[in-house]
């Protein structure tokens, strides 16, 4: 399939997966908490980053997609007593039509119009799961003592581990394909890729699709771990400026670059905390994604190649 | 016998102006033609017809004898027809040799999934229109004109067309470049290749056509042997009314 | 029906004054501001701190409160857009990160609570069945005022000229001898000016909260794309119809729904007329 794999990149990622195994005996209940909402964050991270990292569309409005699969999962549980076998597949395939509902904009506006749409998208959404039926959605106040599918951290632990491990890697490999190729020339130039013989509507609503399929997964397993649901807390332009950031410090378009930047961040906050009680961690936070994406903009993985590419250098010369 | 691109009276309006009046012509199997006239003649507006980029308000374009107006462009490339533009329009992060990748792959996600790049001939074509290999990790931006003509061309062979229109092939081209570009047309014209190419370069142009045709305003003013269409009056008289 | 007029044209009003500064951006940038919201939510605390806790009289504040808005969009133009070189995405992105950076310095300064903002103007009036605060009325003055010497000033000023030629076409306007930095940063100057002011009135109108830079950024967002790309006028009659939408769903349908049908309205329109009901491409 000419994925040009390297020994380097097999010795990474199993070296990787087996530290994060080890993870839970080497820290505490707290941090393995922590780096539970690491792993949620960092799959719709890669979420965005298959549709805005790749294709250029930029979602302001993620939680929208998020949110199908969340409140698919909690009312179909919650209200019809469905078992979550059912009720998660269930509620990946309504964000994928959510996903597709995303697309139609997509057809006739791009960069900024589309990155408002999308907004649009999230506030409607924000306010219709308020209004409509309250009686399903909870309303206003959400829905909390919803079926949770581990107890205890290292559980909740190893499973949102693994469903991340498997996103990361699939799409991991599936963008190193030319289809990652052909999705990142939209990006570059749409007109181009048309006049290359290649339908960008196709790749679009591919590019949607596998989106929606990871926020809705992703959406569907974090409503199962925490369980309960708010719409202030899920539909919140602070909830898209924490994955656009996580995306974009990691480095857009790379998807393990979303996956570092959400460790690294939650770690941030973390390793702040004692010194930094209250908001300024979050502050201080905004501060470093800022800047870095301004001076950057391909984030912490560009930073680590050129850094790789410099010890090869040096090892090549000595 | 069946043409490989048969133009029948194709208008095209823009708002209150005629941008192409009335225009039918044919292309023969393996001829080379050209299509000259000054400057907003409308020959780019007739290319961006024949590819689906604009739709034409009224007329007929068949491709091998069936209508294709409907067709998207992605649709009338795969039918193997293809297009350079004026202004060149590479994907600006890519390598040349990933530029040429996208031209190459296959309208198919799931065989862009499952089969690999086919590097030889990425390699291949970036080598046929005269790149070296040190230019193929290049990315355009370190490129110079003549070279993101010669990607242009590239990416457009990698569609793998029968027939290729050429929009201002010359335009902005050193003598050495332009030299490059004319051999590469002819070695194609040899393996049996269909051309329209628009140039300001008569002299350029003139040893790549067999025939000719010349527009003023939207209209065919002459048609015939190359020869002959910039010997008539009416050619000569609307270039020096422009230029 | 008399009630629902006069919210209506207040609320309008309002809701004009707040798309004002952010429209300008928009025409003569092109890009995005999304940290405008905190030109609002900034003023607002401004006002709060130097009028309600030092005491000082209420234009004072207002005053500081627009300067102070003037001083960051002067700031954000020439430490975030110029560096960027004003690249759209870019742009919306990192104004983005720092609505988010200006949100927890309040919180930080201030805390989290929400805080009630004494009105600028005490006191109420009648007409009609319906009671009109007078800081309500005067934000709507205002607006009106601002609305009227903005559209005065475009037109017959040579700065309003420039500003509106920068709209239009930058790349012609800068080769026939405007000075594009100079209009650009004068644009953000005001635009923060306006943001400020509009700011102080709404957080009036609703109260202080760290949060509160959202709801006016999408009221902003929303009138500027079904208003069309910097028209003025698009900004006025865009306000009232979001204005009168939201007084009617709350009167005759369900105050819940208010904001479903502005957040339909913009989906429509940039889906069916990207470029809005007032699409032209000028101030
Ligand atoms: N998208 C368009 N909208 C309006 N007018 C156009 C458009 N494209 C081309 N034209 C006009 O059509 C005429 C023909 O243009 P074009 O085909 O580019 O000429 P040529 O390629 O022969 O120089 C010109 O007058 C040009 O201004
Ligand atoms: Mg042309």
């Amino acid at each position: 399939m000419g994925l040009g794999l390297k020994w380097y990149h097999f010795a990474l990622w199993i070296g990787f997966i087996i530290f994060m195994l080890l993870m839970p005996e080497m820290v505490s209940k707290g941090t393995l908490r922590t780096i539970i909402f690491a792993n949620f964050l960092a799959i719709f991270a890669i979420s965005w980053d298959i549709l805005s990292g790749r294709t250029g569309y930029i979602s302001f409005g993620h939680p929208f997609l998020i949110g199908i699969g969340a409140y698919t999962t909690a009312i179909l549980t919650k209200r019809f007593d469905v078992g979550v076998e059912y009720a998660i597949p269930l509620a990946i395939a309504m964000t994928m039509i959510g996903g597709t509902i995303m697309f139609l904009p997509a057809l006739r506006i791009k960069g900024s119009y589309f990155a408002l749409v999308s907004l649009a998208f999230m506030e409607l959404m924000y306010q219709l799961v308020q209004v409509i039926r309250p009686d399903l959605t909870g309303g206003t106040r959400g829905m909390s003592g919803l079926v949770t599918l581990t107890r205890g951290a290292v559980n909740g632990y190893y499973l949102s581990f693994t469903i991340m491990i498997i996103v990361a890697l699939s799409m991991w490999l599936l963008m190193r394909t030319r289809l990652g190729t052909a999705l990142s020339a939209i990006a570059l130039n749409e007109e181009s890729v048309k006049g290359s013989g290649l339908s960008p509507t196709k790749l679009k609503l591919f590019a949607f699709m596998t989106s929606a399929f990871v926020a809705g997964l992703g959406g569907a397993f974090y409503v199962h771990y925490l369980g309960s649901i708010a719409p202030r807390a899920l539909f919140d332009i602070n909830f898209v400026f924490t994955i656009i950031v996580a995306t974009l410090i990691g480095g857009a378009s790379t998807i393990v670059g979303p996956m570092f930047g959400a460790f690294f961040l939650t770690f941030l906050l973390e390793y702040l905390r004692p010194y930094l009680p209250g908001a300024e961690r979050y502050l201080i936070y905004g501060v470093i994604a800022l800047l870095l994406y301004m001076y950057q903009p391909k984030g912490l993985y560009q930073i680590m190649i050129n850094q790789f590419n410099r010890f090869k250098k040096d090892e090549d010369d000595g | 016998m069946v043409k490989p691109l048969s133009i029948k009276n194709l208008v095209k309006n823009f708002g209150g102006l005629t941008a192409t009046d009335d225009i039918s012509f044919d292309l023969e199997e393996g001829q080379s033609t050209g299509l000259i006239g000054p400057n907003g003649a409308g020959k780019t507006t007739i290319f961006s017809q024949i590819m689906g980029e604009y739709r034409q308000t009224s007329g007929i374009i068949e491709l091998y004898g069936s209508d294709i107006s409907k067709l998207s462009t992605p649709a009338r490339i795969r039918l193997g027809i293809s297009r350079t533009y004026q202004v060149p329009r590479p994907f600006s992060d890519f390598s040349v040799l990933e530029n040429i990748r996208v031209g190459l792959m296959p309208d198919s996600i799931w065989k862009m999934i499952t089969q690999g790049p086919n590097r030889e001939r990425e390699i291949e074509l970036a080598l046929s229109v005269g790149f070296s290999e040190d230019d193929l990790q290049q990315t355009p931006d370190t490129l110079s004109m003549g070279d993101l003509r010669k990607l242009e061309m590239a990416r457009t062979m990698a569609t793998n067309p029968k027939i290729m229109l050429l929009d201002e092939v010359f335009a902005g081209l050193t003598v050495g470049e332009i030299n490059q570009i004319a051999k590469l047309i002819q070695n194609m014209r040899k393996e049996n290749m269909t051309f329209l190419i628009v140039s300001h370069d008569l002299k350029a142009l003139e040893p790549l056509v067999d025939d000719a045709i010349a527009i003023n305003y939207g209209k065919i003013i002459a048609q015939g042997a190359f020869s002959e269409v910039i010997s008539d009056s009416a050619v000569r008289t609307s270039y020096l009314g422009t230029e | 029906m008399l009630e629902i007029l006069i919210q209506g044209l207040l609320l309008s009003g309002l809701y004009a004054l707040i798309a004002v500064g952010f429209t300008l951006i928009f025409s003569v940038g092109r890009v995005l501001n999304l940290a405008y919201g905190s030109y609002i939510m900034i003023a607002g605390y401004v006002y709060f701190y130097f009028s309600q806790l030092l005491g000082l009289p209420p234009i004072v504040g207002l005053l500081l409160a627009g300067i102070l808005g003037s001083c960051m969009g002067l700031l954000k133009y020439n430490l975030i857009v110029k560096p960027l070189k004003g690249d759209h995405i870019p742009v919306e992105i990192s104004t983005l990160i720092l609505a988010v950076i200006l949100q927890s310095a309040i919180i930080l300064y201030f805390g989290n609570s929400a805080k009630i903002l004494l009105p600028i103007f005490q006191g109420v009036i009648h007409i009609g069945n319906a009671t009109v605060t007078y800081n309500v009325l005067a934000a709507t003055l205002v607006s009106w005022l601002i609305l009227i010497v903005l559209f005065v000033f475009i037109r017959k000023t040579h700065v309003g000229r420039a500003m509106q030629a920068v709209s239009m076409d930058s790349k012609g306007a800068s080769i026939s001898g405007v000075n594009i930095n100079k209009i650009n940063m004068f644009t953000w100057g005001i635009s923060g000016f306006l943001g400020a002011i509009a700011g102080v009135f709404f957080a009036s109108y609703t109260q202080l909260s760290p949060s509160m830079w959202v709801a006016p950024l999408i009221i902003a967002i929303a009138i500027v794309i079904v208003g069309g790309i910097g028209s003025i006028i698009g900004t006025l009659v865009v306000a009232h119809i979001i204005g009168f939408m939201e007084i009617i769903s709350v009167a005759l349908i369900s105050p819940q729904l208010r904001g479903v049908f502005t957040m339909l309205l913009v989906i429509i329109v940039l889906i069916i007329r990207p470029k809005g009901l007032f699409g032209r491409e000028e101030l």
